[in-house]
């Protein structure tokens, strides 16, 4: 424990700057952790006599860093629970550690984790009118309960949101008795306390993050980039860190900042990117070899993608994966320390190597015509690469991701932002079978695409929802418009939308299109670290 | 939605033109309490944000005076005496009802329905018996615990209005869950309106149902309905009434293509307690209430988004009229002017014959979730 340290990291400006809600350094070590849910929590909650499970309600119960920090948050509104931030980090490092999430429990959701917009889920029908009419399916996906904290859990829904049974889909039925008597055993199976899984992985060793990796990443407005992460230990599960690379353009990347990590894998990072505050949600991989996740801009947390680092010197990706045959391409091979020459596999040349940073190998390549379409192995030196490169004949389709979406008005002068959505044109060959959407279709990659609206049907049309909703720029990013009334509009409603985003890739002349579905809705006024 | 329909009632609606204005209050008007125009003269009632009752002359459209709410804003219910002149209005997080004269803005009855360690939520359930001497409301309480929750079961909780202020229940009777828009009958029952509307005695506590509807046995070519009312109104025409929605498959469950989609309503006659459940109009757009037209039965007036006239023996919608922006709730006073209120801050006034806006009153705040309801004051 080492207060004094903490105190002079808040102090400095920069460092307070960089602070997420979880990354204030280590006050506490686990035993403070359980001397303050002693007497904090104890106050209400009581002593089982059991040594196995100590605290009521508490001890019955396993969560993710996040689900814990909102139990707090909920015992601080509701409860009144008093409780210092830095004792509320102790709280959830103790919690997340003790009675966390293992690896393989948390991987079906890990998008809510990341903060990741626009995923849909597919819920078990037992549970999607009951509890996914409200909750995403990862709120209770990253609960672990036994039977009577599942039903006590129906009772406090009951307490503190009691018009929850007046509800469209829980007023034609028996809400209570069903949520109480049917729906809670079933989590209790299904997410049980007691997963064989959580026992082995807090029997398992730990990866050991520090030391070099390579980065590679995507971000909206900007592009792939890649970068060295370098993490140094400061205290036991607490980093520093810094982020330094280059994005696909050739525009350098750099950062630095300070990371936790939670039940051994669940990294999280709060840091500064080209003065852009980001957070990082990544989990490492049992092994340690990888920490995959998302990075994401702390104030607007759907303005970010996924990020990927490998431990140590390796290939990590390709941007772009792909060239067509006959083709003269610039090609940035994204990893930390790669030297050596350069393949990228059968007919594809390599013209002239561009540039070679820490981060990147950037080199002009050329697909002979008749080069056979499919992947290649790449390897840069000894660096073997698990990216492979597509060599393509034409594009036969591409996917608009993500396919079904969500962006929501804000601004004009009211408290909350506008929440953007950004696209991306996936694109595929037609592989062997000629036909476009079929198994065989290879994967080629994102590409560059001509972005563009159209309203999403007769009534969006109607309603003149593509003059309202907002706006898309050239890099895929869709601004909605802003909030509140407006008396321009049919009912005064909102800047509300029903839009296709269409998508246009030129192959040579031939243009490829697709589209993907975006509502463009009110705010969401209450903001969870889970939703 | 069915788009081409909207189109078309638009078009027919633009074509009728406007009509003058209805004639004033037929009733007595020569006495006056307060100042204010008695013998059965209308007032509307409705609750603002942040927790105002206002009391709104029908005659002149205006707000003759606004009252300040004790506690934070509820659900914004609102049951006038049978007398007029006073205004229950649930409040406080729809835990507490406090009674208005309306006539001065004094309090003259007050319930803290949160007792005993118990928190109890009414969920816009209020109604008053014919002499006015018993105020029922529907309690859902919970009970906090050192470290976890209880829930209780749901009751009928009686009130004599006599007792004024800090009144607490007289009686309790046991009622189902889910309960909200309740409504007393001729007979002295009141109507519970939830899954199924039941009534009950408040003497005794006896239930019967009157109109079953999640637990109706139509079989399997009907989907149970979905049942709801968040705002009470039909005192124009003594008259309690439940819209719901439901589907007729007409061959296998789940198939869309041979579906039909439905409102229906029960109706309730609170002077005979006859029952008139039944489907009313297909189901193309969204309303929130209906309401009888006085002068015929079988014509309903919906409100949301548009204002719609319904004529039940076709089972047709006559005429549809689009609002100037989401309303909640609707009502009418005894010459047929139709409120439209609810959600903003503004009643929006129609003509019931062609649907036509005639005026507005601005109130000085949201109405959201809040009844708008006539006390006709004797």
């Amino acid at each position: 424990m080492n207060n004094n340290k903490s105190k002079r990291a808040l102090l400095s400006g920069s460092a307070l700057a960089l602070m997420g809600a979880m990354l204030t350094p280590a006050v506490s070590s686990a035993a403070d952790g359980e001397t303050l849910i002693q007497e904090k929590c104890l106050l209400c909650h009581t002593q089982t006599g059991d040594p196995e499970a100590p605290f009521s309600r508490i001890s019955q119960q396993r969560k993710t860093p996040e689900g814990w920090q909102m139990t707090i948050n909920r015992m601080q509104r509701l409860n009144g629970l008093v409780i210092s931030h830095e004792e509320t980090q102790a709280v959830i490092k103790y919690l997340s550690d003790t009675q966390g999430l293992a690896p393989s429990e948390t991987a079906p959701h890990r998008y809510v984790l990341e903060q990741k917009p626009n995923v849909v889920e597919d819920v078990d029908p037992a549970y999607a009118e009951m509890c996914a009419r409200c909750h995403s399916n990862a709120r209770f996906g990253l609960q672990r309960r036994t039977l009577g904290e599942w039903q006590l859990h129906v009772n406090t829904h009951m307490a503190i949101n009691p018009t929850t049974e007046l509800h469209a889909l829980a007023r034609d039925r028996s809400w209570y008795d069903i949520a109480y008597n049917d729906v809670a055993p079933k989590l209790a199976t299904d997410y049980a306390f007691n997963d064989p899984a959580w026992a082995n992985w807090q029997k398992m060793a730990k990866p050991d993050l520090t030391g070099s990796w390579s980065v590679a990443g995507f971000m909206p407005g900007k592009g792939d980039y890649s970068a060295t992460l370098t993490v140094t230990e400061t205290a036991k599960d607490n980093f520093s860190l810094t982020l330094q690379g280059h994005y696909v353009d050739g525009k350098k990347l750099q950062g630095s900042g300070s990371a936790k990590v939670f039940a051994g894998y669940e990294w999280r990072a709060s840091l500064a990117v080209d003065g852009v505050k980001m957070r990082q949600v990544m989990a490492a991989s049992e092994d340690g070899s990888a920490m995959t996740g998302r990075m994401y801009q702390s104030a607007h947390d759907e303005i970010g993608g996924e990020v990927t680092a490998v431990a140590g010197k390796a290939v990590v990706a390709l941007s772009p994966a792909a060239i067509k045959q006959g083709q003269l391409q610039k090609i940035t091979i994204i990893g930390s320390g790669l030297k050596g020459s350069v393949s990228l596999g059968d007919g594809v040349q390599v013209v002239k190597v561009l540039s070679r940073d820490a981060d990147r190998v950037v080199v002009l390549a050329r697909a002979s015509a008749t080069a056979s379409v499919g992947l290649r192995n790449v390897a840069v030196g000894s660096a073997k690469a698990n990216a492979q490169l597509a060599v393509y004949d034409a594009v036969a389709s591409i996917q608009v991701t993500p396919n079904e979406s969500i962006a929501r008005v804000g601004g004009n002068g009211g408290k909350l932002p506008k929440v953007k959505s950004s696209y991306r044109a996936l694109a595929f060959s037609a592989g062997k079978d000629g036909q476009p959407g079929t198994e065989d279709d290879m994967r080629l990659g994102y590409m560059p695409a001509q972005w563009s609206l159209q309203p999403f049907d007769e009534v969006a049309e109607h309603d003149k929802d593509l003059q309202f909703a907002g706006s898309i720029d050239s890099s895929g990013v869709f601004t909605p418009g802003d909030a509140g009334l407006n008396h321009e509009r049919k009912f005064s409603t909102n800047n509300v939308g029903n839009l296709k985003v269409v998508a246009k890739v030129m192959d040579g002349d031939n243009a490829v299109e697709s589209d993907a579905h975006l509502l463009v809705t009110v705010p969401t006024f209450i903001k969870r670290a889970i939703q | 939605m069915k788009f081409s329909k909207m189109f078309k009632a638009a078009a027919l609606l633009g074509a009728a033109g406007s009509v003058a204005l209805l004639s004033g209050c037929a009733m007595n008007q020569s006495s006056a309490l307060n100042g204010m125009k008695a013998g059965g003269h209308e007032y509307l009632l409705t609750v603002t944000r942040p927790n105002q009752l206002h009391v709104i002359d029908t005659e002149t459209k205006q707000v003759l005076r606004s009252c300040d709410v004790p506690g934070t804003f509820g659900t914004g219910a609102v049951q006038p005496s049978p007398d007029g002149r006073t205004a229950y209005v649930l409040t406080n997080g729809a835990e507490d009802v406090y009674g208005f004269d309306i006539t001065n803005c004094e309090i003259t009855f007050s319930a803290k329905q949160s007792q005993n360690g118990e928190k109890v939520k009414t969920f816009i359930s209020l109604a008053i018996s014919g002499d006015g001497k018993e105020l029922y409301t529907v309690q859902n309480p919970t009970r906090k615990l050192n470290d976890r929750y209880e829930v209780l079961a749901p009751r009928l909780a009686v009130f004599n209005t006599e007792d004024g202020m800090d009144a607490k229940s007289v009686r309790t009777f046991p009622v189902d869950r889910r309960i909200t828009k309740i409504m007393t009958m001729e007979n002295g029952e009141v109507i519970l309106g939830g899954a199924d509307i039941k009534a009950i005695n408040p003497e005794n506590g006896e239930t019967r149902v009157l109109s079953a509807l999640q637990s109706w046995a139509r079989g399997a070519d009907w989907i149970p309905p979905d049942a709801f009312a968040m705002f009470t109104q039909g005192e124009h025409v003594g008259e309690y009434i439940m819209p719901y929605f439901t589907i007729k498959w007409n061959g296998a469950p789940g198939d869309m293509e041979q579906a039909e989609f439905w409102w229906g309503m029960s109706r309730i006659d609170i002077a005979t307690g006859e029952v008139d459940e039944r489907e009313t109009v297909p189901f193309e757009f969204i309303v929130f209430n209906w309401i009888t037209d006085p002068a015929d039965s079988n014509i309903l007036y919906g409100a949301f988004n548009q204002l719609s006239k319904h004529d039940l023996s076709q089972n047709k919608t006559v005429a549809i009229t689009d609002l100037d922006h989401t309303f909640y709730s609707i009502n009418m006073d005894r010459d047929r002017t139709i409120y439209i209120g609810g959600t903003s801050s503004d009643i929006s006034i129609h003509n019931p014959d062609t649907l036509e806006k005639i005026g507005s009153i601005q109130l000085s705040g949201d109405m959201s979730t809040s009844d708008l309801r006539i006390a006709r004051l004797l």
